[in-house]
């Protein structure tokens, strides 16, 4: 499936005018029997897409939460193989979603860019983020994603000069990923005046599906974006609550379990922003 | 105004390999292309760099002495030269590159500053050009860092500036970096005066630039009193920015050989040193391609050393270029040679050296039988005062050390 898987939910959002929720989920957060638990509790509560990330030692482009979260992932053991497993178990389940993997860079080219890229396509995954490679390094990988068939997605920020956004935009399939306003994620925050500008200068220059993402924390945020884009995209907020929902389990009680049930609880929640 | 590219090369090319890069997120692009294009109007404008020579010269202390060392020429059987960089006003040669950056600052109309700090020098001297200049200053330490270069971080509080330290991590430079980086996301509007020659494009290209004059300097003054070029040059790399200054002074002499000296620690092991060229392999670390201490799954490995500014898992890019290039080598000193280095050059010459610089003059001591009777100019990129603390502890373990 790979790419096309991606570009299949995301064609049809977009045709009918829909946003979906793209919950981010660091993969091995509590290990890796508690991710797979939450990828088929977020299928099962709607979730359109899903953005696995491969937890990494110097996370510069994330907040205190979801560094946490990586670092709780390393201290669990998750290695890369693992993840790939992770998401062969995940499909051999009958899991749907469409998968991004989410990894900085050093990962992917420490490892060769075409045997990573293959390794995660082969398991499942459809598609690939890297936060710390902008369009002016994409020559790194591009070779490697498009041998894998694997969704390269880039970002644009507001300040995003709009060649750049047109160039994002041709580099991306299934959707490019749009952040809302500066700053690093988990950072609270409405989508405002500004955000709704940008948003409508992005969606001028190019017809990629958009996901929209950083800062969207309950059903009012994904309620704001909606209307701009096809993916809402929820990451912190979300890894923050099923870690919390771990934390408060009693030790009588099936941790991945109650994990999986706080995601879906709050994927449901989300998905009430999404309601005309 | 936002920019669509980069006017000059992002990479440090050798053949077909090429290091450095612009690996940041994209939410930091738009400050890296604005940092560039006010670099490249900086290098054009007279006026810019006549007030950056003014306040070397007439603020931090420059020219600074290159001193032929005869006693410990004596003592090592090598002719050995140092350039005096320990003294540069606050007693590093970071000042060179933090008042360039600062005027840069200026000249963006930015009002504040961001800066890391590993053993505090870079702090100190990013405080201090921010006093001078009239910005605010913020400098993120690690924890470990902080307490045991305490000095340091009482110093930069007394010149204003408001120092975050970091728990987080191995609490190091690395992590420091880390915070520096993600403070700069959320505040386009300061500045982010980076330490060492890494980074993402522009900064290995920027530091480097402001930090030549040392190599410029020692390559006039040496040929001055010794009437010829020196055989090699040597200095400790951490990140990399002394070396690099001294480096480029002598690249294109193709008869002075070109050594960097990198923290051995107390060890070969992973996590035991800070080898990169040794125990490392290429990796993407804060922006830029270049040697990485990482594990096989890609994850950055803790480092260790006696030296807090030599404390750091990658090294600058132009590093990694010149060696692919078979221009210059590098070689590593343990914590124990770099005490060597340090004791000698105090009982024969004076001289408390940093203990970054001291793994320079620990190599040169070391190699001193392969080196008899060549000339060799160490960068002394800086004074040890701030680490007394360290070193006693390490040299005197048997007394009290409680002081008076």
């Amino acid at each position: 499936m790979s790419a096309s898987r991606l570009e299949a939910v995301t064609t049809r959002l977009a045709q009918a005018g829909e946003c979906g929720i793209a919950p981010y989920v660091t993969a091995g957060d509590g290990g890796l029997g508690r991710t797979l638990a939450v990828l088929h509790a977020l299928e099962g509560a709607g979730a359109a897409c899903v953005e696995l990330g491969l937890p990494f030692s110097d996370p510069v482009a994330d907040g205190p939460l979801l560094q946490a979260a990586a670092l709780r992932s390393l201290d669990s053991g998750t290695t890369f193989e693992g993840v790939v497993d992770l998401i062969g178990r995940y499909r051999s389940a009958g899991g749907a979603l469409p998968i991004l993997a989410f990894s900085y860079a050093n990962p992917i080219l420490s490892r060769g860019a075409e045997e990573a890229c293959s390794r995660l396509a082969e398991a499942g995954a459809d598609g690939l983020l890297i936060p710390d490679l902008p369009v002016e390094e994409q020559a790194c990988i591009a070779g490697a994603v498009q041998a894998a068939d694997l969704a390269n997605v880039f970002f644009v920020t507001p300040t995003t000069a709009d060649a750049r956004i047109v160039r994002a935009a041709e580099l991306s399939r299934g959707f490019l990923y749009v952040i809302g306003r500066t700053g690093i994620t988990g950072t609270r925050t409405e989508l405002g005046r500004e955000g709704s500008e940008f948003l409508a200068r992005v969606r001028s220059l190019t017809t990629c599906p958009l996901g929209v993402g950083f800062g969207i924390n309950g059903p009012a945020e994904v309620a704001a974006v909606a209307p701009h884009a096809q993916l809402a995209i929820v990451g912190s907020a979300l890894v923050e609550h099923v870690h919390q929902a771990a934390l408060g389990s009693s030790p009588d009680q099936d941790i991945d379990a109650v994990c999986a049930r706080a995601a879906a609880n709050f994927l449901t929640q989300l998905r009430e922003g999404l309601k005309p | 105004m936002s920019h669509e590219r980069f006017e000059r090369p992002t990479r440090f090319a050798a053949g077909e390999e090429s290091f450095g890069g612009v690996f940041a997120p994209e939410t930091l692009m738009d400050n890296l292309f604005a940092l560039e294009a006010a670099w490249i109007a900086a290098g054009e404008d007279e006026s810019f760099g006549a007030e950056l020579t003014r306040l070397l010269e007439t603020y931090a202390g420059r020219p600074t002495p290159t001193y032929h060392a005869r006693r410990l020429s004596e003592a090592w059987g090598v002719d050995l030269w140092l350039k005096r960089e320990d003294l540069l006003h606050t007693g590093a040669h970071k000042l060179n590159n933090t008042l360039g950056q600062c005027l840069l600052a200026c000249s963006m109309g930015k009002k504040r500053i961001l800066a890391e700090t590993g053993a505090g020098q870079h702090g100190v001297a990013s405080a201090t050009a921010a006093a001078l200049l009239g910005l605010e200053c913020v400098v993120y330490m690690g924890a470990l860092d902080a307490a045991r270069q305490a000095p340091n971080v009482d110093r930069m509080r007394l010149l204003g500036a408001e120092v975050c330290i970091v728990e987080h991590g191995q609490r190091t430079l690395k992590d420091a970096i880390n915070e520096a980086l993600r403070a700069w996301v959320t505040d386009p509007e300061a500045h982010y005066v980076l330490g060492s020659a890494l980074g993402p494009h522009p900064f290995p290209s920027i530091v480097a630039g402001y930090q030549e004059i040392i190599g410029h300097e020692a390559r006039a003054q040496f040929l001055s009193a010794h009437g010829s070029l020196p055989d090699l040059a040597v200095a400790c790399v951490g990140g990399g920015s002394n070396a690099i200054g001294l480096f480029r002074g002598f690249v294109d002499d193709a008869s002075v050989e070109l050594v960097g000296v990198e923290a051995g620690g107390v060890g070969s092991e992973a996590g035991q040193h800070a080898a990169r060229f040794r125990g490392g392999r290429p990796g993407v670390l804060h922006g830029c391609l270049s040697y990485l201490l990482q594990d096989e799954d890609g994850q950055v490995q803790a480092t260790r050393s006696i030296s807090a500014g030599l404390d750091y898992p990658s090294v600058g890019p132009e590093h990694a270029a010149l060696r692919a290039a078979g221009r210059a080598r590098y070689e590593s000193a343990t914590d124990e040679e770099a005490l060597a280095g340090f004791k000698d050059l105090a009982a024969r010459e004076g001289i408390l050296a940093a203990l970054e610089s001291s793994h320079a003059l620990g190599w040169v001591r070391r190699e001193r039988e392969a080196l008899a009777g060549r000339s060799v100019l160490v960068n002394l990129s800086g004074r040890g005062d701030k680490d007394m603390a360290t070193i006693l502890e390490v040299l005197a373990p048997d007394q009290d050390g409680e002081g008076s």
